[in-house]
């Protein structure tokens, strides 16, 4: 590791974002966009490119890419014009993709992203539609490379950013901050580990103070969140190491490897520099009216920085909890399920991102695939609301929630958690516990008054967390004091 | 307009085109003949003209979102020259790409 | 019984509706002239002998009266038009083994209309050339003279019948690969506006330049024949979606008047003193009939035949890379790597004259040179659309000669751009993507040539109309 003085380098990070549009058929042919079907069940006769096919677009990747353009307040072009992007490769089946070049169909926006307190606006450069391509897989066979064209045709909508980034901290919440916008619109379910969401990082190094850009380097193949990070941190390191050696940054593309944490550089792609671009001559430029596009504009959901507020002022909880909450389309219809149904949101809100969220992380899952249904944690919510059921008691339950098929009242009656209201019982309790702690309770009447919290816990236990912890303090103030 | 071997040896790599070094300078010939014919373009001015890149402007052909899983892959694969268990085979590429 | 093979299209539907002859027997003499005269002629690349038993079915749909418009008649389609579970090579080496898995739409219109495929006609390969003598199949010959060329790319398709092997066939038109061979064959061919007929299933060549269309004895047929290939097809982004007319109605009727526009530099400038004396004779001819003629400008034209050897092999050089030995077509044995695989399958499967123009694709659109060429083709186009565009104001059709000159002979065109200027006049249509037929006018040495209409957008009925006027004044339509 380096040990020289890496403040007086910034970073300059552009990224350009795939994402999968979530159509049912792909942009330029009708076969279907399901994921991990066999290999080449969803390549149709146009995905294979034969001979005399044809390209027909699929009017709702307009209408999706339209809707991003929107939300990130971008022009729209009034026309939809094509390109054909020349090279050869397997798994680009016509030896071209179907791409856009002059006309993207959104040009100029922004995106707000939060980092350390502070709002900054990082600028779009572009966005536009374009084709997927196949997969080629390299390690099925010793001798041969298999091609698997199911994925070739799917939609695109590549996002490309300004160089506005400064750190792989922003490129982290510009990327989350994408993936929030894509899924509250429904235009892609933003999924990096199946692919719906690809990112490719462009990095480059300058001291500060510069105006000129430094070499950038291209960093693909990141597909996840964390491995942003990373792979951008290692090789900002990377790069400030080289240049501080004498050496120069090559304006290259280079692989990310997750296992060892390190960028290579791609051996030199069977891809062509020179694309020649030029316009798709089987489709007709498309007209986008500005009836079209307003109406789209009046349509949008309701976007995660407004829901976010509004959680604010509709449900009582703070803006910290908001944005957490609003993380995911899903996360946030989960919560606002639960909030309208109950007396404290608050609560709700607590539950969710406390002990909820543990569950999810604890067993590597998302909101979507909770075991504990809306259902459950409205009673279980409830019950905590009424106090019928205390804090470490409702812990319990909602792990056991996980766990079992039962419903919560099941669950709190098998493990006894019924509050024990009935004050004889408590007085009973208190009594044997008295009995058996004669010490504390001498060194209580003596004046040690902290010992009440002693006598509280030791009731707390013997009632298994259900007594009614009001109950408890009164009985046990009289009981004491006699 | 002159095109050198150096040229020609760009545009058949782009092309994925092999061409044989004894027809070289045929083909260099042929190729000059009809460039120097194109450039015959360059005789009227058209600054002030837009290019047209179809014929016809107003066929808005658009598909409805709606997919189609009758898909054949034997039918597909039938006449393919080189698969195994539904997928096409290449020539084994080195480099890792997606 | 008279020679069921010389009939003309409208003939054969009369004949057959009215029982004076079958389907069958239709059939079985065109399959078995086509065998005879296929060792000399080459204008079929495959036969299909199980149209017999096609025909058989039509002759039991038309004795019920259940026939379709062409029921039973049989003809040839050129071998670009994908047939499913068939054949198509497209002449070319790298499609020698292609099955289709799927049908044109140009075929299956037909097909509903019950016509029956007697075969898969030769042509150039890849639809590249003027002659016919660039396809992996071998040349076609004239029927006139099996020492001269059809004419190309639709070569087979022209010259069989123009050999009397079928009453009307398909061809595709790109640059003037129908009315040329046309012209040189002593029939009628026609190229409608594009969009008009589908390219599905159409293997591309140009895609902005492409169009499927008809070779048949007289205009009339040709009408009949144009309107049952013609018509909007979801699965083509750059069909016309209108209404197709009935041509036959439009072609036959009394009704049209017509001013025809002579564009007055391009027949001063007619090289060879007999065509253009031929043109102006055609023209009186046209007077004779009742036609206004009026002297135009039409400028600009000059610069079609430069621009669009910059467009098409643009255009062609990205739609043949497809062709790459992984799914489909021709595959070079023992690849050693991807590059091999590819480099080698192409260069094998490819011929002279396709990678030629595949090469200069390439170039013309590669870093530096896309706006020197690409970008100032497509103005060229743009203003050749215009000069049409002013035209159509004073003019309801353009005439002028199809070719510069009659059929040459076989090899004797070696020069790359020789080739190209068989198509001066053909061009300037496929470039602004309107409708254009060409129609016997006579012969020169006893060689056809062909005199060319071309219409306004979507106006087919016009220059056929045109067309049938000058057919009922001349026979030279009827001298195959």
């Amino acid at each position: 590791m380096s040990e020289v003085d890496n403040s007086s380098w910034e970073t300059v990070i552009g990224l350009e974002i795939h994402v999968q549009l979530a159509t049912e058929s792909k942009i330029f042919s009708n076969a279907p966009t399901t994921f991990g079907q066999p290999q080449n069940t969803q390549a149709s006769l146009v995905d294979l490119g034969l001979p005399g096919v044809l390209p027909v677009l699929n009017k709702k990747t307009i209408e999706m890419a339209i809707k991003f353009g929107c939300a990130i307040d971008a022009n729209i072009s009034s026309r939809a014009i094509f390109a054909r992007k020349n090279y050869f490769y397997p798994d680009l089946p016509k030896g071209y993709q179907i791409s856009q070049l002059d006309d993207p169909i959104v040009g100029e926006g922004e995106i707000e992203i939060e980092i350390d307190n502070r709002k900054k606006l990082i600028g779009v450069t572009r966005a536009h539609l374009e084709e997927d391509a196949g997969k080629s897989l390299h390690d099925k066979y010793d001798d041969f490379s298999a091609i698997d064209l199911n994925r070739a045709g799917t939609p695109l909508l590549e996002i490309v950013s300004e160089p506005d980034l400064r750190s792989a901290k922003e490129s982290v919440a510009y990327l989350k901050k994408v993936h929030s916008l894509i899924t509250f619109l429904e235009i892609s379910d933003g999924d990096m580990s199946q692919g719906s969401m690809r990112c490719d990082a462009n990095v480059s190094i300058r001291k500060f103070g510069e105006s000129e850009y430094g070499n950038r380097t291209e960093i693909k193949n990141i597909n996840s969140f964390k491995f942003v990070e990373k792979a951008i941190n290692h090789e900002i390191q990377r790069q400030i190491d080289v240049v501080e050696n004498g050496g120069r940054i090559e304006q290259e593309t280079r692989l990310y490897d997750s296992s060892k944490n390190e960028t290579r550089p791609m051996r030199s792609k069977e891809h062509a520099n020179d694309y020649r671009y030029f316009p798709e001559p089987d489709l007709i430029p498309l007209n986008i009216s500005k009836e079209q596009i307003l109406e789209i504009r009046n349509n949008l959901p309701e976007l995660p920085e407004e829901k976010k507020l509004r959680f604010v002022s509709d449900y009582g909880i703070s803006e910290y909890e908001s944005q957490n909450l609003n993380s995911s389309k899903e996360l946030s219809m989960f919560f606002e399920n639960i909030a309208k149904k109950v007396r404290y949101p608050k609560n709700a809100a607590k539950w969710i991102l406390g002990d909820l969220t543990a569950l999810l992380n604890k067993h590597n899952t998302e909101i979507k695939n909770s075991k504990i249904s809306y259902g459950n944690m409205i009673n279980l919510l409830n019950k905590i609301d009424d106090e019928s059921l205390s804090g470490p008691g409702a812990k319990k339950v909602i792990e056991l929630l996980w766990e079992s098929e039962s419903s919560v009242d099941e669950i709190i009656h098998a493990e006894g958690l019924d509050h024990v209201q009935d004050e004889g019982d408590i007085e009973r309790m208190i009594d044997t516990i008295i009995l058996e702690n004669p010490k504390q309770y001498e060194q209580f009447k003596k004046g040690k008054d902290k010992l009440f919290g002693f006598f509280v816990g030791q009731v707390m236990k013997a009632s298994k967390g259900s007594a009614n912890p009001k109950t408890v303090n009164e009985v046990l103030k009289k009981k004491l004091s006699q | 307009m002159k095109i050198s071997e150096e040229t020609l040896n760009n545009i058949s790599a782009l092309s994925k085109i092999k061409i044989d070094d004894d027809i070289k300078p045929k083909l260099i010939e042929d190729l000059e003949a009809i460039m120097a014919m194109v450039d015959e373009m360059n005789k009227i001015d058209t600054d002030k003209v837009e290019p047209m890149s179809h014929p016809i402007g107003d066929a808005q052909n658009l598909r409805e979102d709606i997919s189609d899983k009758n898909i054949d892959r034997d039918a597909f694969q039938k006449h393919a020259p080189k698969t195994d268990d539904g997928f096409y085979l290449t020539p084994k590429v080195i480099e890792q790409n997606d | 019984m008279t020679n069921l093979t010389s009939l003309s299209l409208l003939e054969q539907i009369d004949g057959l509706k009215n029982k004076k002859f079958s389907s069958e027997e239709l059939t079985s003499d065109y399959l078995k002239k086509i065998h005879k005269k296929n060792k000399d002629l080459n204008c079929f690349i495959s036969i299909d002998d199980s149209a017999i038993e096609k025909a058989k079915e039509c002759d039991e749909r038309i004795s019920k009266n259940k026939g379709n418009i062409l029921e039973g008649i049989p003809i040839a389609h050129k071998d670009i038009f994908c047939i499913k579970d068939q054949r198509t090579t497209c002449g070319s080496k790298m499609l020698d083994n292609f099955i289709s898995p799927y049908s044109s739409t140009v075929y299956e219109k037909l097909s509903n209309a019950g016509v029956i495929t007697l075969g898969k006609t030769n042509m150039d390969e890849f639809a590249m050339g003027s002659s016919n003598e660039t396809s992996f199949y071998g040349n076609v010959k004239n029927p006139i003279d099996l020492e001269r060329v059809p004419g190309g790319s639709s070569g087979g398709s022209a010259a069989a019948v123009s050999a009397n092997l079928c009453s009307f066939s398909t061809g595709t038109d790109t640059g003037g690969s129908i009315r040329q061979p046309a012209a040189f064959c002593g029939i009628t061919g026609i190229k409608p506006t594009y969009g008009r007929v589908s390219r599905w299933g159409m293997i591309a060549f140009a895609s902005s330049l492409d169009q499927g269309g008809i070779f048949a004895k007289n205009a009339l047929d040709a009408s009949l024949a144009l309107e049952n290939i013609s018509g909007f097809d979801p699965k083509d982004s750059t069909s016309i979606n209108k209404k197709v007319p009935s041509l036959l109605k439009e072609a036959s009727s009394k009704d049209m008047d017509h001013i025809v526009g002579i564009p007055k530099s391009i027949i001063t400038n007619i090289k060879d003193a007999k065509v253009k004396n031929n043109f102006e004779e055609s023209i009186k001819i046209l007077e004779n009939s009742g036609i206004k003629i009026k002297e135009i400008e039409l400028p600009n034209l000059e610069y079609a035949l430069p621009a669009y050897y910059v467009i098409a092999p643009a255009e062609c050089s990205a739609n043949l890379s497809r062709y790459d030995g992984v799914r489909f077509g021709h595959r070079c044995e023992d690849p050693v790597d991807l590059n091999d695989l590819y480099s080698r399958s192409r260069a094998e499967g490819f011929g002279d004259e396709v990678k030629k123009r595949i090469l200069i694709g390439t170039y013309c659109l590669s870093a530096g040179y896309y706006d020197a060429y690409y970008i100032k083709a497509q103005k060229i186009r743009n203003l050749i659309k215009e000069s049409f565009s002013n035209a159509f104001k004073e003019v309801s059709s353009i005439a002028m000669p199809t070719c510069a000159n009659v059929s040459f002979k076989l090899n004797s065109i070696q020069s790359p751009v020789e080739m190209y200027e068989q198509d001066i006049y053909t061009i300037p249509a496929n470039l602004a993507g309107l409708p254009a037929m060409s129609v016997p006018s006579g012969k020169i040495n006893n060689l056809p040539l062909g005199i060319q209409f071309i219409g306004d957008y979507l106006k087919e009925g016009i220059i056929l109309n045109i067309a049938n006027k000058f057919q009922e004044q001349t026979d030279f339509h009827k001298q195959i």
